[in-house]
């Protein structure tokens, strides 16, 4: 039987196409700034700057390869920043305020999953109206206020670094990439993703549970985005308002430029996270050389575009040839 | 303002008298396929013309050549002797070609009026819709096609068949002078094809080159006035339907005498014991069914499209909810909420519909083998890929699949290949499926891979299986199962043995009034 080698395949995929891009920024910001733009500083900004967007980008993935997506998550995340912030300032040992928020979290991502399963309304229309319900009660419930955090603890996991180099949210957020990326790729639970994904009458036929795989992957994306904003919290050393605005949007262009598509059943974590890198990199760019800033926004729109058109050409000339 | 609105498409075209198509040395390839080569043929007007082969014989290429969807390599399609270039579909439009695919090209959403003219909306100069001429001629045109459809329903909410003619409408209403039907028939009853025929008639009595895709033997030779067999991108013959037969063509398109399909099989002479019975079995859409099936034995179902058999299996499956009755499978009473029950139980289905319901097209010829399976290839953590390749590797072999590796896409292999990946999945050793359930397994299947579903099917009830057989091609049913159950909306209306069984019986039982 005939076998695609592994590193054929890789050509052939479009994070391979990606990773071109990603070094072909690399070499023009450097050249460009000469030479900051590699410095061990810089390098950090552009992994700093996407601690957040991970774990939004994460959830993002798994659902997106269902089929799914969810427009509530930054409103999820901005929501458990204030609540964290508010918790800890009314005394709460932060063990208990976070599970609180994340408890919070799991509920809107139950409440998202069951108007979706059991209504059977659209996933675009029911987050997006999560997420104005979120946003109104977050104003209502914690005022427009910034309040601080002073817990030592939880301004230390956010703030410091290990060695003074690395920033334990940055591990924090790379470790959840590395465990989800080997959950989809690797496990029977990922796999059944990708099958749902695929076609979920078929799967369904074949002996999985569409319903709860709905379930569990809504709560898993509202309680990774509460995760997101408790740390952005720490970060800020506050809860303050829209945090993490399109923080979401941030994530699944990432997911988009690395393979997911919104049909489903196809792209991976890796290319994701390569998809991340090239964004922040691409921002992070940008103002290195003092860009002004609505230049990033044009920017990170413009690239996916470009992105989608560089690999439709590509596959273009793969079915020619 | 009515004088106006003239009706500007002459519906009654008489023009396309004296019309020929010709298809000149036609040859187009794929990576690794060859999937025309040099093929040539000639049509008049006032004929159906049959394209007949089997899956992976060219017959969709060709239309899709015809269509403007792929360019040819070399040769080249002239329609009254001026060559024509079709860059896009839009040009074979224009010149006259209309293809009316299995899938229908339609938008269920829309009105039946906007349907027959999509794609060409006449508007004013200011962009404004002429709906009153388009509310006219749609009408006209219904009713020069003898239907009862109103035009303001929406499409979705027609009859299959009357969402087919339809597409007709609109190929009719661009007054194409050439219409190629692919598979026409495919998801149609006999009233339906009844209808279906007469106005094939209708057109090529008004001149038309007609153009007819089947696997249907019997409809070719009701229907069309010559055929071209095709075989593996070449063609084969070009003959007149009146000085051929059905052994002569099926010799041609297989490249072997296959004889009498049906004796040459290998059956099973040992029915065992009682594997499955089903009692007083009711849902929304069935009524009181029941039967009982043994080990070893194969079980067909007959009956018209809409009958209730899909549901029969779909509620002992556990894929619907039931209403009362019940379900006894070696002995125990079992009441599967869900289809993971069921196939926990040993029963697995191969459903009616393989492209929506039974394969992950967008995945690998591996994945949709190892489908129900996976949950019993976890090694530690993770998915044992080894495993996965042993298993598929083991399917390809026994079924003989034809796929260029392990990783092809399984919506890239032809139907009969992807019928054989789902059973391929449903008989691996890690499953110890006791009974299968095949929802019309053949359908659009070519005659050679149909035969060796059939011997599948013998195979396993040799192996002690029970097997339900849907199938609307009587033929099938009556010589393929043990005993066949007839269905009528909703409730059985009999049961016959092989032996007793014909094509009249069945057909009595299964339009019961």
């Amino acid at each position: 039987m005939l076998k695609t080698s592994r590193a054929q395949k890789f050509i052939k995929s479009k994070v391979f196409i990606l990773l071109i891009l990603l070094v072909l920024e690399v070499v023009v910001f450097t050249i460009l700034s000469q030479g900051l733009y590699v410095s061990i500083i810089n390098i950090r900004n552009i992994l700093n700057s996407i601690v957040i967007t991970a774990f939004l980008t994460v959830g993002a993935v798994l659902l997106m390869v269902r089929g799914y997506v969810d427009i509530s998550a930054s409103a999820v995340g901005c929501f458990t920043t204030m609540m964290v912030a508010t918790l800890l300032a009314a005394g709460m040992p932060w063990p208990i305020a976070i599970l609180f928020c994340l408890i919070a979290s799991g509920v809107v991502g139950f409440v998202n999953a069951v108007l979706i399963t059991e209504c059977g309304f659209q996933p675009f229309i029911v987050t997006m109206a999560m997420a104005q319900v979120l946003k109104g009660l977050q104003y209502i419930i914690f005022g427009t206020n910034r309040i601080d955090i002073k817990d030592p603890t939880m301004v230390a996991l956010g703030t410091q670094r290990i060695g003074g180099l690395v920033p334990y949210t940055l591990v924090l957020a790379l470790i959840c990439i590395i465990v989800y990326g080997f959950i989809l790729s690797k496990t029977y639970f990922g796999k059944s993703i990708y099958m749902i994904g695929g076609n979920p009458q078929a799967a369904k036929l074949a002996g999985f549970n569409p319903k709860k795989m709905a379930y569990i992957l809504f709560i898993n994306d509202s309680i990774l985005a509460g995760l997101a904003g408790c740390l952005l919290a720490f970060r800020m050393k506050a809860g303050a308002l829209d945090s993490i605005t399109n923080g979401q949007f941030t994530g699944m262009t990432g997911a988009i430029l690395g393979g997911v598509s919104f049909g489903g059943g196809t792209g991976g974590m890796f290319g994701a996270f390569i998809g991340m890198l090239v964004i922040s990199g691409f921002k992070t760019g940008l103002t290195l050389l003092a860009v002004p800033p609505w230049w990033m926004t044009f920017g990170s729109g413009a690239l996916l575009l470009f992105a989608l058109a560089f690999d439709r050409f590509a596959s273009f000339r793969r079915t020619k040839s | 303002m009515a004088q106006e609105t003239e009706v500007k498409t002459s519906v009654m075209n008489n023009g396309s008298q004296g019309l020929t198509l010709e298809v000149d040395n036609i040859s187009k390839s794929f990576p690794g396929v060859k999937a025309l080569q040099n093929v040539s043929f000639k049509a008049t007007s006032g004929k159906v013309l049959a394209l007949l082969g089997e899956n992976g014989a060219g017959k969709s290429t060709l239309l899709k050549v015809l269509s403007g969807d792929i360019r040819p390599d070399e040769g080249e399609v002239r329609i009254n002797g001026v060559p024509q270039k079709f860059d896009a579909p839009v040009q074979a439009i224009q010149a006259g070609v209309s293809v009316i695919y299995q899938e229908r090209q339609l938008v269920p959403s829309m009105s039946v009026i906007e349907n027959i003219y999509c794609g060409d909306l006449p508007s004013t100069k200011a962009g404004i819709l002429r709906k009153r001429e388009m509310k006219q001629t749609a009408e006209k045109i219904i009713s020069d096609f003898g239907l009862d459809i109103d035009p303001y329903e929406k499409l979705g909410r027609l009859s299959t068949a009357h969402q087919q003619m339809v597409e007709i409408m609109k190929a009719y209403r661009r007054d194409s002078k050439i219409i190629a039907f692919d598979e026409p028939t495919a998801s149609l009853t006999d009233t339906e094809v009844t209808i279906l025929f007469d106005l094939i008639k209708r057109l090529k009595e008004e001149g038309k080159i007609i153009l007819y895709v089947s696997h249907r033997l019997a409809e070719i030779f009701q229907i069309t006035d010559e055929i071209v067999v095709l075989k593996d991108g070449r063609m084969v013959k070009q003959l007149n339907t009146a000085e051929t037969n059905e052994a002569e063509l099926i010799k041609a398109m297989v490249g072997r005498d296959i004889g009498d399909t049906y004796s040459a099989l290998k059956r099973n002479d040992k029915i065992g014991d009682v594997l499955l019975e089903v009692k007083n079995l009711t849902t929304d859409a069935i009524h009181d069914v029941s039967f009982t099936l043994h080990r070893g034995e194969i079980v067909g179902f007959a009956g018209l499209v809409g009958a209730g058999r899909t549901e029969v299996v779909r509620a002992i499956f556990g894929a619907d909810p039931i209403k009362s009755g019940e379900v006894i499978l070696d002995g125990e009473t079992v009441h599967f909420k869900q289809p993971k029950d069921a196939i926990e139980a040993g029963i697995a289905l191969c459903p009616e519909d393989r492209k929506e319901q039974g394969l992950i097209r967008f995945r690998s010829v591996q994945d949709n083998v190892c489908l129900p399976v996976f949950q019993k290839m976890k090694k530690g953590l993770i998915l044992d890929r080894k495993k996965q390749e042993a298993l598929t590797e083991k399917a390809i072999e026994k079924y003989s699949i034809r796929t260029p590796s392990l990783e092809k896409l399984v919506v890239e292999l032809s139907g009969g290949n992807q019928q054989k990946v789902i059973l391929g999945r449903w008989t691996s050793e890690l499953l110890t499926t006791k009974l299968l359930i095949l929802d019309e397994p053949t359908k659009g299947i070519d005659v050679g891979t149909k035969a060796e579903i059939y011997q599948i099917l013998c195979d396993l009830a040799r192996e002690g299986k029970g097997v339900i057989f849907i199938s609307s091609e009587l033929p099938e049913v009556i010589n393929i199962a043990d005993t066949i159950i007839v269905m009528h909306n909703g409730h059985v209306t009999g049961t016959l043995a092989r032996a007793d069984a014909t094509e009249e019986k069945v057909m009595s039982l299964a339009m019961l009034d």
